[in-house]
């Protein structure tokens, strides 16, 4: 089984501030990885290569065995891997215009589109939301429609950028449930995070990164002695 | 001050009895612009936004280039469009010099530099989170810039608000384009120009009165445009 | 495309349509514009494009001369006023099909250069030097134009000039050689504008100058308080001339309509018409007999 994402001697040069360098990473398809690391550390940069918003410098990616070549296959493939970023943008208009937005990409309209987001816009805990101004909800809220906006689409591969970072108490086991129960429908689920205690709820492998490298892929166990080796997450 | 007065009253009397000339140079002036901005908004809006969005080399030269055509004097296009038109120029086989539609060319120049440096300005401020969301979304570039213009909307349509604004008030492009022919291609300005040029200052308060209510619209709905 | 199970099925529908959307919107804008273009030829063929002076137009003559001929040839005449200079230059570069000017040396000379064919004499009036009612330069007294102007130079009363290679200032600049005067000073003002616009400005200056009787007529009424300081002289004859545009030389111009044209104007109807038009009870031009 091809991995669903490869990357193999990849470069990128963010400025002035880090170069990106891996040289092999595989992501197995219906699995949850977690990326971790300091600020800086080239994660946001890391998650968009992988959501095929950026070329790569230097080096090859794959999606499910085939090579990622030039602009428009990148655009045909994103209909399958999609981004959640750190402080997700609402387009103006109502939280179904948000969730309706790609759907009508994929030419799903009617009763099929209306029944995927509210079924959506339930998964996150936010049933009765669909005629609220998207751009008046907030942070927490926000987040959670971010979120159903991209599972809505269905993609093969979900990047989000720390999306848990300062959602309140009460709605953290809910957006976790949603992110866990993903790979059971095969989607593959890469999350960047500060929380070290999230690959455990989550039951995901964990990727260091630091100034642009990777340190070194983690199982559950040996993240938790790393961090008592380190000192941070 | 009586002379003023007068002048006004019979201005009135002009604009409140519908006086033939004074709606036709009004039409003429009405069609001609909103022409000209439809085509200066076609041409405009999709420059301004490749320009915004687009890096590449050349780009502040570009932007210079922008600036300075919004600047020119309006004889100065109208000299050089009337060269091209003119039987005499390399257009003038199409026998376009003194009709409407040179006048609309005339007024698309004027005015597409202008909408195309205000949408330039109104998508390079905007929220860059608005193509990458599109895109990760499944849009293609299309689709995205697309999105990025309804979300910058308001400012685009400052854009052509403003360019709409330019080309009605101007005197020098009507004029050298269109001649001036009366019930053809008079427009308000140039029948102002005319009127004055004769003295008729009742006539020239008329049209000027209809000219700033234009105006005054124009710059409200600019005003509302700003405030969304 | 490879497809991968369990993807979403790729229409190409919303993308597409937003493109047409587009297209559509394009398309029909070039039509617009496109038939716009083709519809001014399609009306070229019944619209005569004359050009004359602003003093003529100015004169009111034309509202009363042009709509019996287009009535009969079943055109519209498009009138465009300029100065004379640009009249003529409009006939050279034949962007205009007849030319209907008042300066005799400029329209010989365009005959000459193959510009013009079929000139005929159309109609005439006079200049008058205009100057305030307390005539400080005691210009009542003068016996000829030219000695006119040499006393207004000898005062240097302000006096105002068209400046603009008008009929009006060839006439002027005429007289000025006559008088063996070269003006210059500070009271002597090139306006660079129409007749109108310099019968108000000396009006303003209270100052002097020459305009066209039919220009003065039309002002005298409620626009200026200057008068008439001198008037009469043979040398302030102002004929107008009508000639066509050459065909040979601009194969598009409408020849055949511009010679009904000056048929129209030189012949019993049309003198007519120029001989009864009058303004405030004054004739403004008179016809050859």
């Amino acid at each position: 089984m091809d991995p669903i994402l490869a990357l193999h001697n990849l470069e990128y040069r963010r400025g002035d501030q880090f170069t990106l360098n891996i040289g092999q990473l595989d992501f197995q398809p219906g699995r949850i990885y977690l990326l971790a690391g300091p600020n800086g550390a080239g994660k946001s940069t890391l998650l968009q290569l992988l959501g095929l918003l950026l070329p790569p410098d230097r080096g090859e990616i794959r999606f499910a065995g085939t090579v990622v070549q030039g602009g428009a296959h990148r655009q045909r493939l994103r209909r399958q891997v999609t981004l959640v970023e750190q402080s997700p943008f609402m387009f103006d208009g109502t939280v179904y215009d948000n969730l309706a937005f790609g759907l009508r990409l994929r030419d799903v309209r009617g009763d099929l589109q209306r029944h995927r987001i509210l079924s959506a816009l339930e998964k996150v805990g936010l049933q009765g939301f669909e005629s609220r101004q998207a751009r008046l909800l907030s942070g927490g809220e926000t987040r959670r429609v971010a979120l159903a906006r991209a599972m809505v689409l269905r993609p093969k591969v979900l990047l989000l950028d720390e999306p848990t970072a300062g959602l309140d108490r009460d709605s953290l086991p809910l957006f976790e449930s949603c992110l866990a129960a993903l790979p059971g429908e095969g989607v593959t689920v890469i999350i960047s995070t500060h929380d070290a205690d999230q690959s455990r709820r989550l039951r995901g492998e964990v990727l260091r990164l630091e100034a642009g490298r990777l340190i070194s892929p983690e199982t559950v166990e040996s993240a938790i002695t790393y961090r008592a080796v380190k000192g941070s997450f | 001050m009586d002379f003023l007065t007068e002048s006004l009253r019979a201005a009135l009397a002009l604009i409140l009895t519908l006086d033939a000339e004074v709606v036709g140079a009004v039409w003429t002036s009405l069609y001609t612009s909103v022409a000209g901005i439809l085509l200066a908004a076609a041409v405009g809006i999709p420059v301004g936004t490749l320009i915004g969005v687009g890096r590449f080399t050349g780009r502040r030269a570009v932007l210079t280039l922008l600036n300075t055509l919004m600047a020119l004097p309006t004889v100065v296009v109208g000299l050089v469009i009337y060269g091209f038109l003119s039987r005499q120029g390399p257009l003038g086989a199409l026998g376009l010099l003194f009709t409407p539609v040179a006048m609309i060319i005339g007024q698309t120049v004027l005015s597409a530099p202008i909408v195309a440096n205000y949408t330039v300005a109104a998508v390079a401020g905007a929220d860059p989170r608005i193509m990458t969301t599109a895109l990760t979304l499944g849009a293609g570039r299309l689709r995205a810039a697309w999105q990025l213009l309804l979300e910058v909307r308001f400012g685009v349509m400052a854009a052509v608000v403003a360019g709409f604004g330019r080309v009605i008030a101007e005197v020098g492009v009507a004029m050298m384009l269109g001649g001036n022919i009366r019930g053809y291609t008079r427009t308000m300005t140039t029948a102002i120009a005319l009127e004055t040029s004769k003295g008729e200052f009742a006539f020239g308060l008329a049209l000027g009165l209809v000219l700033m209510t234009v105006a005054l619209i124009v710059n409200l709905f600019l005003n509302l445009l700003q405030q969304r | 495309m490879r497809t991968v199970p369990g993807a979403p099925i790729q229409t190409k529908g919303f993308i597409n349509r937003e493109v047409t959307k587009v297209k559509k919107l394009g398309i029909l804008s070039t039509l617009l514009v496109l038939s716009l273009i083709l519809g001014q030829s399609a009306i070229a063929a019944e619209r005569l494009r004359m050009s004359t002076t602003t003093s003529t137009e100015n004169s009111g003559l034309l509202k009363v001369l042009l709509p019996p001929f287009e009535a009969q040839a079943g055109c519209k005449v498009d009138v465009i006023a300029v100065g004379t200079g640009k009249a003529l230059k409009l006939g050279e570069a034949g962007d205009v099909d007849v030319v209907l000017v008042h300066a005799r040396k400029l329209e010989d000379k365009f005959v000459a250069d193959g510009f013009g064919v079929n000139r005929k004499d159309v109609m005439y009036n006079d200049f008058v030097i205009l100057g305030p009612a307390a005539d400080p330069a005691s210009v009542q007294g003068a016996k000829t134009a030219a000695e006119a102007l040499a006393k207004i130079a000898e005062k240097q009363a302000p006096f105002v000039s068209r400046g603009d290679e008008s009929g009006t200032h060839q006439k002027e600049k005429e007289l000025w050689q006559a008088a063996g005067v070269t003006p210059k000073g500070a009271w002597y003002v090139e306006a660079g504008q129409g007749m109108g616009e310099v019968i108000v400005m000396a009006t303003e200056k209270q100052g002097y100058t020459l305009a066209d009787r039919g220009t003065y007529n039309a002002f005298k009424k409620a626009k200026t308080n200057l008068v008439i300081v001198f008037d009469g002289e043979k040398g302030l004859f102002n004929p107008y001339g009508v000639i066509a545009v050459n065909p040979q030389k601009h194969p598009h111009v409408k020849y055949d309509l511009a010679l009904k044209f000056i048929d129209f104007i030189t012949g019993a109807e049309g003198q007519k018409i120029i001989a009864d038009y009058k303004v405030d009870g004054d004739p403004i031009f008179f016809v050859y007999r």
